[in-house]
């Protein structure tokens, strides 16, 4: 992990993107897309402010994911 | 690498090389140039080994021709079943899926999807509307919403990754010469739509008191690509937890309704089969829907009287418009509502600068695969005359190649009905569903002027 990395929001412990947990948590979005759509890019949902944005956002809220 | 992997282990740093393995777009282009590849190897050698692989159910008017098709030829659909099964079941795996979970859940869709595609090809299909793509939309509606599978099936019902292998195999059938010519008209035309449609929604919705962040999400539903454009703005501009779902399950809604609609509209106006393509391309609002429907309205061509054109020019139209004319340009609106989300709606909250690079992160690599596999067919049939190509090349590599493609679609279409649960959308109130709806009205009224009047020419003329 480069330093400028982290905080954001792709190593906080609050954040998920992998597919099969974007799939379950989003209705529809088998329907016509997928978790594992190049246009997803690395976005996720935030679990602590409810939100769902890019990997590389940040927020005065970042704990660092346990490896 | 399991799916956990990707969240835990550096995805705050950009997927990166990553991405080839772990985004189906890619694997849609591995596949799809795979096929593409080894049908020119062995069309090299003089093999047609492709062509048996690549059977499908001939036209039919009695079920002793079609029961004697199927005894004669059940070890390729067993061969092609399991080739199938194989490749998918690799990049899949890759992607996450569990094998234990995919491989009955694809048996499934393979098995219904031969019945589906021989109903097709009965001789009186056309009479009674039983198209291969509305066929297989409506009984996976039935059985999903009144019937019910154990959702573990879903695993097999990957209704984006059979759409992306099918647009890719669609290339090796498109002349690379057309998608330049056409191309830019497309482009042109779809922006034009893009643009309006999207500031529709955009405006209806903010004038209803909706808040920004869903109003770029759902006008991007609606001008873009659906719910792969709805989700990716959502990232961009940093959406609540609940403004994905509801755009994404508007679209749905509208998405199958217009795959009726717009074909039936069409007929009713007897429009030349790339007009209609056209049309379905600036008016449909998902590729997998699209592709129903603009298969749909291509099997009319030859069958219906008063339909001009040919099958090839649906699609084709269909494909340049929404493919190359809308689709490819997610990425820079996604980067314009970035800059907008984070320089004027709220410049504090998420601390994120938006980058330019963004514009090809969520690039549908897909694409990329479609115009390859045109370049490679349009190389390798650079020095056949017509005759030639028709002779040698049509039968042996083309034809073969258009048979997988349409596997593909069915698959796909099937999955679309067998993974759209009604129950299992989003709620969403009457204000987000109006401003859609506004700029559903707009988008299928400026494409019809657009497709049928101003550039009719054009999509009528298309590979003529």
């Amino acid at each position: 992990m480069k330093p400028a990395e982290t905080g954001r929001c792709g190593f906080c412990r609050h954040f998920r993107n992998d597919p099969v947990f974007l799939e379950a948590a989003i209705p529809g979005l088998t329907s016509f897309s997928s978790g594992t759509a190049s246009v997803m890019a690395d976005d996720g949902l935030c679990l602590r402010h409810d939100r769902y944005l890019s990997a590389r956002a940040c927020c005065a809220d970042f704990e660092a994911a346990r490896d | 690498m399991s799916a956990s992997d990707i969240a835990v282990r550096g995805s705050g740093s950009r997927i990166g090389w990553r991405e080839l393995w772990l985004k189906e777009d890619w694997w849609a282009i591995w596949l799809g140039l795979g096929i593409v590849l080894i049908g020119w190897i062995l069309f090299a050698h003089g093999s047609d080994s492709l062509k048996w692989l690549a059977v499908t159910p001939g036209k039919w008017t009695s079920l002793d021709q079609l029961g004697q098709h199927f005894a004669a030829n059940f070890p390729r659909y067993l061969a092609q079943g399991a080739v199938w099964l194989v490749l998918f079941g690799v990049a899949l795996s890759v992607l996450g899926t569990r094998l234990s979970a995919f491989v009955p859940s694809f048996i499934f869709l393979y098995v219904v999807s031969v019945a589906i595609f021989a109903v097709g090809q009965w001789a009186e299909a056309n009479y009674y509307n039983l198209e291969p793509p509305l066929v297989a939309l409506l009984l996976g509606l039935v059985i999903s919403n009144l019937i019910g599978l154990p959702r573990w099936m879903d695993a097999g019902f990957r209704v984006e990754f059979y759409v992306k292998l099918g647009i890719v195999l669609l290339g090796a059938t498109l002349p690379f010469s057309l998608i330049v010519w056409a191309g830019p008209v497309a482009i042109l035309q779809a922006s034009i739509v893009s643009i309006v449609t999207f500031l529709v929604i955009f405006w209806v919705a903010r004038y209803l008191g909706l808040d920004r962040r869903l109003a770029a999400t759902l006008g991007a539903g609606g001008a873009v690509c659906g719910v792969s454009a709805s989700i990716a703005i959502a990232g961009a501009v940093g959406a609540k937890k609940e403004h994905a779902p509801i755009a994404i399950a508007i679209v749905i809604l509208w998405a199958i309704v217009m795959i009726f609609a717009l074909p039936l509209a069409a007929r009713l106006l007897h429009l030349p089969t790339g007009v209609a393509g056209a049309w379905i391309g600036t008016s449909e609002f998902a590729d997998a829907a699209g592709f129903a429907a603009a298969q749909t309205y291509g099997s009319y061509a030859g069958t219906v009287p008063g339909i001009e054109g040919t099958a090839d020019q649906a699609v084709w139209a269909f494909t340049l418009m929404k493919v190359v004319g809308r689709d490819v340009w997610i990425g820079v609106w996604a980067l314009v509502l970035a800059i907008i989300a984070t320089t004027r709606w709220e410049p504090a909250e998420f601390g994120r600068k938006p980058d330019a690079a963004e514009i090809w992160w969520r690039f549908p690599k897909f694409v990329l695969g479609f115009v390859a596999a045109s370049l490679i067919v349009s190389w390798i049939a650079r020095d056949f005359s017509l005759a030639d190509y028709n002779k040698l090349i049509a039968p042996t590599l083309v034809g073969p190649i258009k048979d997988l493609r349409s596997w593909a679609f069915i698959f796909c279409f099937f999955s679309i009905g067998l993974t759209t649960r009604f129950r299992g959308l989003a709620q969403f109130g009457p204000r987000p569903f109006a401003a859609f709806s506004a700029g559903v009205v707009v988008n299928v009224a400026l494409g019809f002027v657009l497709s049928v009047i101003l550039f009719a020419g054009h999509w009528s003329s298309l590979a003529r």
